[in-house]
């Protein structure tokens, strides 16, 4: 049935503010085309809704009413001091710096000096330069392609261009640091690109946080392109902690070259409606990936983690683990589509979604999907939805801990495990801590 | 020369067109003119002799009908079905019931006795104790003999064919028909509305257990037939009842449609266990002509302790679009779907269940055992959701697909939807494909390589197969290693 679906409102400011601030995003015609060609395929699209399987659970025609104006220029004030207390735990984690400010580049903030092997460049610049022609990389939204991810192509301000040089083993983790402050209420839109080249290895941490005072209503579409060459590794993480109002739509896509090894970590906690989108793709043999993550979600938050792993080519391996805890109203939902494709013989893909529910109005929807068209392969899926179990409380109980307190253990244990997934051992700790805060305890000593 | 001899067999193995009960009856049948529209749906019912308000009850499901479109969510493709290009009813010929199996249509018999269906054996069995089965045997539609009546009657057990039912127990057929699946719940369903030609139907009165195991043999005969059977159980309070389904049909080179409709209604404390053994033609070796199964099978546990266990073997047809579900609206009840979907040649299933809790304390539980093996698509899709106020729900599933072949595809597709708390859901699905050590182990115990694959494949299916009542287990047995022949070689 092909009925012509009126616009929302929300869709509508959308392309209206598009045409208010195109003139201001930065960009040299070609890029500014590619924009536009962007926008065009929006319209075409709408906003994603329930009739696209893959957003059937998270609904943005409904959920996003009012469109923020979207953050074309920044001159917010912010101190090192200042980020440092908006980094909170993650302050601790010892690595490169490069800053944004409400989608903006903070060169005074960064801290990259002796980033050997490192080339890191703001994609503000990089649209705008004559010399390096990023549109070329910018690939057009196909027809029935991703809204948000031409929404992407179409807002872009800034974002980090990273390049590991062939063979390069950067040892101190690089951490592209998402900071929202002021007052003003803003849609910022980010795009980065990481690149290791053959050989290489490193570490990159994606922090979304908020400085105190700062507005707590924000529109963020983020993308990051990755590319891991042949025989490289990449320990990656993204980081989301925020005060429960932000609409947080991101989106992570992977190729991997032949022997390519790439590690994910996802961890969100107080949005107020997140969609973490991940797209792997194998395009050589003998790669492996390890893609796991945490949330937290309370009052009326909705978490969703949307994956994808392509297992194009024979001999690879996915390994997936996602654990969330959902409190209050709170929703959870878990997508995960492992694709084996005709030749991808040897595939070896293992997944895991479980979900930790606390109250009695949480919710949560998992789909799990296995796609395979290949038959020397081993792959398999599980997903569980329960509450604490009341064994366990009771026996804790007997031993002389106080509810509230085994409680807190039981939680802490379940999201650990995956927590420990993290190789980066200080930021472990601040992801730990991070969620004992949610939790309401202290960090232990 | 013995070598040259080998590799014949071995061709004749992988062709995979040959199907043991290809064949087709020739017996007069009174059609309906091809074609779909108001007067068909008045054709039927006037045929049938039906009273108004089931007229119309029909005539409501095809405007709804009219109004809807193919669906197309599934992982099947084929050519679109031209529904102006079917016959929507035909009916044996002799018309009047026959008193006797000896006055049944010989060649009637003889159809029978090709698909291995003893009536005459147990007609002899009925004297002696042991496993009695009841056959309410359809021939295209129309109830030919049921045999078995009088003894249910004692028992209080309706049995009988639907069209029977409308005459004999209107108010039962009224109270309960639609009732679970809505005339305008999917595409299909709401066709199945408008031209049901007959079925089965079971009333097991309150804290009745039936006596024997129900069964019917469907078949679907007459050419460009597509046969849209209504199935209606309805289990009192207290009952039990279990009911067999098997199919086969014949060989032919036109797409046959079959849309049916199971409804299913358990009332208080009341169990029914539904199996179900499917062989229809999946096609030629090209995948050519096989029957479109598009059913829709649910069932309502509509009482607190009530049961609703599905059982399918899933062998035949071309295209399987089936969920058999159970909606678990009262408290403590329980849902259970065991299945095994074998595809071969260029078969394609897409087949699970939907677990529904409405009722607090409810559980289910699902076995889904898929092997794929040829060039087929083999897709399990299923949903398990608890509703907010169904406290301490309970789901355990298990889907497990084995691939034989690299040219074939095993899927997943559940949803899993807990909207409170307590609900504890647990999923599992795995994929892979019959280890070479456990084959190689086989052959070097002197077991043919297709010996083998039944030996590993029937072990992989066992959890299922023991749900199964005694007489369909042996022949699934036997079912899985035919469908399987020429998968391996």
């Amino acid at each position: 049935m092909n009925v012509a679906v009126m616009k929302t409102k929300a869709e509508q400011a959308i392309s209206e503010s598009f045409e208010a601030v195109a003139e201001k995003l930065p960009g040299s015609a070609a890029v500014k085309a590619r924009r536009a060609q962007a926008i065009g395929a929006f319209s075409g699209l709408g906003l994603p809704h329930r009739r696209i399987e893959e957003w059937k659970y998270t609904d943005l025609r409904v959920n996003v009413k009012e469109v923020l104006a979207p953050s074309v220029e920044d001159e917010t004030p912010v101190t090192i001091a200042e980020l440092l207390v908006a980094l909170g735990p993650m302050a601790h984690v010892d690595g490169h710096r490069f800053v944004f400010v409400n989608g903006h580049h903070r060169a005074e903030l960064d801290d990259v000096a002796d980033a050997g092997g490192l080339k890191i460049a703001a994609v503000g610049e990089l649209l705008a330069s004559a010399t390096e022609d990023l549109s070329a990389t910018l690939a057009a939204t196909p027809e029935g392609g991703d809204a948000v991810e031409a929404l992407n192509t179409a807002f872009m301000t800034d974002g980090a261009a990273v390049r590991v040089a062939e063979g390069a083993s950067v040892t101190k983790p690089l951490m592209i640091v998402f900071v929202r402050a002021g007052s003003q209420a803003s849609s910022v839109t980010v795009r980065n690109f990481v690149t290791v080249e053959a050989g290489a290895t490193a570490t990159v941490i994606e922090a979304h946080v908020v400085l105190p005072g700062a507005s707590p209503d924000v529109q963020l579409n983020a993308l990051t392109e990755v590319t891991v060459g042949k025989g490289a590794t990449l320990h990656h993480a993204k980081v989301a902690v925020d005060e429960g109002k932000a609409l947080h739509l991101s989106n992570c896509d992977v190729t991997l070259d032949a022997d390519a090894t790439y590690r994910n970590f996802q961890f969100s906690a107080g949005l107020g409606l997140a969609r973490n989108g991940l797209n792997i793709i194998f395009e050589g043999e003998g790669s492996k990936i390890d893609i796991s993550g945490a949330y937290l979600a309370r009052h009326s938050e909705h978490i969703d983690t949307t994956l994808v792993v392509d297992h194009a080519v024979p001999r690879c391996e996915s390994r997936e683990l996602f654990k969330g805890v959902i409190d209050g109203h709170g929703r959870g939902v878990f997508q995960g589509k492992i694709i084996v494709r005709p030749d991808a013989q040897k595939t070896d893909g293992k997944q895991m979604s479980q979900a930790l529910m606390l109250t009695e109005d949480a919710e949560f929807d998992s789909k799990p999907e296995l796609e395979i068209f290949a038959d020397d392969v081993v792959c398999g899926h599980g997903t569980t939805a329960a509450e604490l179990d009341p064994d366990l409380l009771f026996y804790c109980r007997s031993r002389g801990i106080p509810e509230k307190e085994a409680r807190a253990l039981m939680i802490e244990s379940f999201i650990g495990e995956a927590i420990e997934k993290v190789e980066n051992e200080p930021l472990r700790d601040a992801l730990a801590a991070y969620a004992m805060q949610w939790l309401g305890h202290s960090p232990r000593g | 020369m013995a070598a040259v001899q080998e590799t014949i067999d071995q061709v004749r193995k992988i062709d995979v067109d040959q199907y043991k009960y290809g064949f087709e009856t020739l017996i007069d049948s009174i059609q309906a003119p091809k074609g779909l529209d108001e007067t068909t749906v008045r054709f039927i019912s006037a045929k049938k002799g039906e009273p108004e308000w089931l007229l119309n009850w029909r005539l409501e499901a095809f405007v709804r009908w009219k109004a809807m479109t193919e669906p197309t969510w599934a992982k099947v493709h084929y050519p679109k079905i031209d529904f102006q290009d079917l016959y929507y009813y035909s009916a044996p010929k002799s018309t009047e019931g026959p008193k006797s199996l000896a006055e049944v249509d010989p060649e009637l018999l003889e159809t029978y006795k090709k698909l291995g269906i003893p009536l005459k054996e147990q007609e002899v069995l009925a004297g002696v104790q042991g496993s009695r089965v009841a056959v309410d045997a359809v021939f295209d539609s129309v109830s030919v003999v049921t045999t078995f009546k009088d003894e249910l009657a004692k028992a209080g057990v309706i049995f009988c064919s639907i069209s029977e039912a409308v005459r004999e127990h209107p108010e039962l057929v009224k109270k309960y028909l639609g009732s679970v699946v809505p005339q305008s719940d999917n595409f299909y369903a709401a066709l199945n509305s408008a031209v049901f030609s007959d079925g089965s139907f079971v009333y097991v009165p309150p804290g009745v257990r039936c006596p024997m195991e129900l069964s019917t043999y469907f078949r679907i005969n007459a050419k460009q037939t597509g046969q849209f059977e209504r199935t209606l159980i309805i289990a009192d309070k207290g009952a039990y009842v279990s009911y067999l389904e098997g199919c086969t049909a014949p060989m032919r080179d036109e797409h046959q449609l079959h849309a049916a409709v199971v409804e299913l209604v358990a009332l208080d404390e009341a169990e029914i266990k539904y199996s179900t053994v499917q062989n229809w033609y999946p096609g030629d070796a090209q995948g050519k002509g096989g029957v479109y199964n598009f059913v829709t099978k649910r069932g309502d546990c509509r009482g607190h302790h009530s049961k609703i266990s599905w059982t399918q073997v899933e062998t035949g047809s071309a295209i399987t679009w089936k969920y058999p579900s159970c909606i678990l609206r009262g408290d403590y009840s329980r849902g259970e779907f065991y299945s095994i979907a074998v595809s071969n040649g260029y078969q394609q299933v897409d087949s699970g269940t939907k677990m529904i809790h409405l009722g607090k304390n409810s559980s289910s539980r699902i076995i889904s055992k898929g092997i794929a093996a040829g060039y087929s698509q083999n897709t399990y899709r299923g949903l398990v959701s608890a509703h907010r106020k169904a406290t301490n729900v309970r789901n355990f599933t298990n889907c497990d697909s084995l691939l034989i072949g690299d040219k074939c595809g095993a899927h997943t597709v559940p949803y899993i939807e807990a909207k409170n708390s307590s609900a504890h859901f647990e999923h599992e699905a795995t994929t892979s494909k019959i280890s070479d050590d456990m084959l190689f182990y086989c052959r070097q115990r002197g077991l043919s390589s297709e010996e083998a694959v039944a030996l590993v494949v029937n072990g992989f299916v066992r959890d299922v197969l023991q749900q199964l009542p005694m007489e369909f287990m042996a022949e699934s047995q036997k079912l899985i290693g035919i469908s399987l022949e020429g998968s391996v070689g």
